[in-house]
């Protein structure tokens, strides 16, 4: 392992009772990285935080940070990260200044390195106003900087944020990722959250999990170029509603208008979409950096055909997030897995912690069906 | 040892910081009062007595701890932190499992020391100044705040093991007043037990083990058993902080 892995987990898994949170979650964070650590809710990234921070321990596999193992040297990891746990729970009776001492004594620091260390958080997250103040009088969002500050005081080379911005505003939110940037400048920072427009401000890298398992890890425009793949939607005219059929001869058959699509250049999949009589509605999928555009409308007006619509759409982050993670909002909801070889695939390897959900699901489905057939 | 006194000092000035140590110490030296000086009971009350002796409140000081003080003191220090979600900043701070449980069990026990610190103005006020109604024989008054010490220290051991248990500060509070009631008065029932049941009993009951105190004896069997079961507790106490972990 090089010195500059600040992070690093080997093959994690967590289970609770017979839910499995986490299953051989691998992947390093290295220093001076802001890393997005992405996810719906129940995914696993609290139960991640948890065990980086020896808070609980891993049922299986290992974790380093800072190259000291959480197993052994509890106490050494958490010297070197500072860490805010989801919904920053502070002592409500304490003042803000009362609690950075707290944190500090704990610490260890002495006099002189808390007033220089104060000082600095103080100014960096806004607290001036508030120092004398009871923390049950602040409002959320200075209860989450006060946590940071008390994150930060140490001055760790680590920092573990859980859902840093979830009670802001969205004023605050922008100020809160500002400092996040200031301060993370010489620090390695993992954060986690299930809001993308976030992690597209302030992380250049992304680590998606979903059910415990991580479905992405990379740079944010590899992520999106992974699966964010562009497509078009092409929609040919195949019956005229009202009126006369404005195109040259008769109207297209469905596999004319696919094979016409599928010789433009650069296409490399024509997929079909679902319709109704009127129109021929096709996806297509380009090779990397190809606009199919002109060529397809160019083909189509060579044949004479109309075209109703061509369209491109370019997969945002919150695409690929949802094609990732889709599965786990269905199984949550106890929805039976959508089509598709690959998560079809998935299921079976877990079929033996399903079996519960699905049963349970399955009594809901009755009790369901019954209220139905009373009704 | 650093981070046990920086813990019992957060959690002593919370105490304070809320109106649960003033309801309890001043509606414990009220009760208290009330009690010895009004309250005719087993000893009879203290103006009958006729003796220079402080008896009569050492008979009750357990009493009043078991029901209300110790309960009252406890259920806040491990239930309100796993309630609230604040154990998880404090125990990723680089402290031990170990000087938590020992911080929090300090803090307790020392509001239960100003108590009974507290207390002593009743001898002080009777015997010294501003009366002086005798002679009193300080030697079990001596031995009566120990005994109440030593009390205390397994009573609030018994609180933090329960408290450390639920995350409701309520159910705190009355499991440790139920478990407290039952160990102490089930000594007041040894005489109607016959044989070896008897026995049991008079071992395991908090009164009886005391009682000697109360009348000046320093019984190091007592003081054993007094010791024993705070230790005992507080491993209980521990391992459950520890089975977070493992959940």
């Amino acid at each position: 392992m090089s010195n500059d892995v600040m992070i690093y987990a080997n093959d994690l898994s967590k289970t609770f009772g017979s839910f499995r949170a986490l299953d051989k979650i691998n992947f390093e964070v290295k220093r001076g990285e802001i890393v997005g650590f992405l996810g719906p809710n129940g995914a696993g990234k609290s139960t991640t935080m948890r065990i980086l921070t020896c808070f609980i321990s891993p049922t299986d596999g290992s974790a380093r940070v800072n190259g000291h193992d959480v197993f052994d040297e509890p106490l050494k990891v958490r010297q070197s990260l500072g860490y805010l746990p989801q919904r920053a729970p502070l002592y409500l009776e304490m003042s803000v200044f009362e609690y950075l001492k707290f944190a500090a004594d704990l610490r260890h620091l002495d006099e002189s390195t808390f007033k220089t260390r104060a000082r600095s958080v103080v100014e960096v997250c806004g607290l001036a106003q508030v120092l004398g103040k009871e923390i049950r009088h602040l409002s959320h969002g200075y209860r989450q900087r006060v946590g940071l500050a008390q994150a930060l005081i140490h001055d760790p080379p680590i920092l573990v944020l859980d859902e840093p911005t979830s009670d802001l505003d969205p004023n605050e939110k922008t100020e809160f990722l500002d400092y996040l940037k200031q301060i993370g400048k010489e620090r390695t920072v993992m954060l986690s959250t299930h809001n993308l427009a976030e992690v597209e401000a302030s992380c250049a890298r992304a680590i998606i999990v979903s059910r415990g398992r991580i479905v992405a890890d990379g740079p944010l425009d590899e992520i999106r170029a992974k699966s964010g793949r562009v497509r078009y939607v092409v929609s040919i005219q195949e019956s005229p509603a009202t009126g006369a059929y404005r195109g040259r001869g008769a109207p297209p058959k469905k596999a004319e208008v696919e094979e016409v699509l599928g010789k433009v250049g650069g296409v490399k999949k024509v997929g079909d979409l679902p319709t109704d009589e009127r129109a021929h509605v096709f996806e297509l999928v380009s090779e990397q950096g190809v606009d199919l555009r002109p060529d397809v409308f160019q083909a189509v007006v060579d044949k004479g055909w109309v075209l109703l619509e061509l369209h491109r759409d370019a997969q945002t982050l919150e695409d690929v997030f949802r094609s990732l993670t889709i599965g786990d909002e269905r199984r949550n909801r106890r929805l039976p897995p959508l089509g598709g070889s690959a998560q079809a695939d998935d299921e079976d390897e877990d079929d033996d912690d399903d079996d519960d959900t699905r049963a349970a699901g399955s009594q809901v489905d009755a009790v369901i069906a019954a209220k139905e057939d009373r009704t | 040892m650093q981070n046990i006194l920086i813990i019992a000092r957060r959690d002593l000035r919370a105490q304070f910081n809320s109106p649960v140590a003033y309801v309890v110490l001043g509606g414990s030296m009220l009760l208290l009062g009330v009690l010895v000086f009004w309250v005719p009971a087993i000893v009879g009350r203290y103006w009958e007595l006729d003796r220079a002796s402080v008896v009569p409140m050492f008979t009750y000081l357990p009493w009043l701890m078991s029901i209300f003080v110790i309960p009252a003191v406890t259920m806040r220090s491990m239930a309100a932190e796993k309630g609230s979600g604040t154990l998880e900043l404090l125990i990723t701070m680089p402290v031990r499992d170990s000087d938590v449980i020992l911080g929090k069990y300090f803090a307790a026990l020392a509001m239960v020391l100003v108590l009974l610190a507290a207390t002593l103005i009743y001898p002080i006020a009777m015997f010294i100044w501003p009366w002086h109604l005798g002679a009193l024989d300080w030697g079990p008054v001596v031995s009566g705040y120990l005994g109440c010490t030593l009390f205390s220290a397994a009573a609030v051991g018994i609180g933090m093991m329960l408290s450390s248990l639920t995350e409701s500060e309520v159910m705190a509070f009355f499991m440790t007043l139920a478990s407290l009631f039952v160990l102490y008065f089930v000594g007041s029932i040894v005489s109607l037990v016959p044989g070896g049941l008897g026995d049991a009993i008079s071992f395991i009951s908090f009164q009886s083990r005391y009682q000697s105190f109360a009348l000046g004896l320093i019984d190091s069997r007592a003081v054993i058993y007094f010791l024993s079961v705070t230790v005992l507790c507080l491993l209980v106490a521990f391992r459950s902080l520890e089975s977070r972990k493992w959940a």
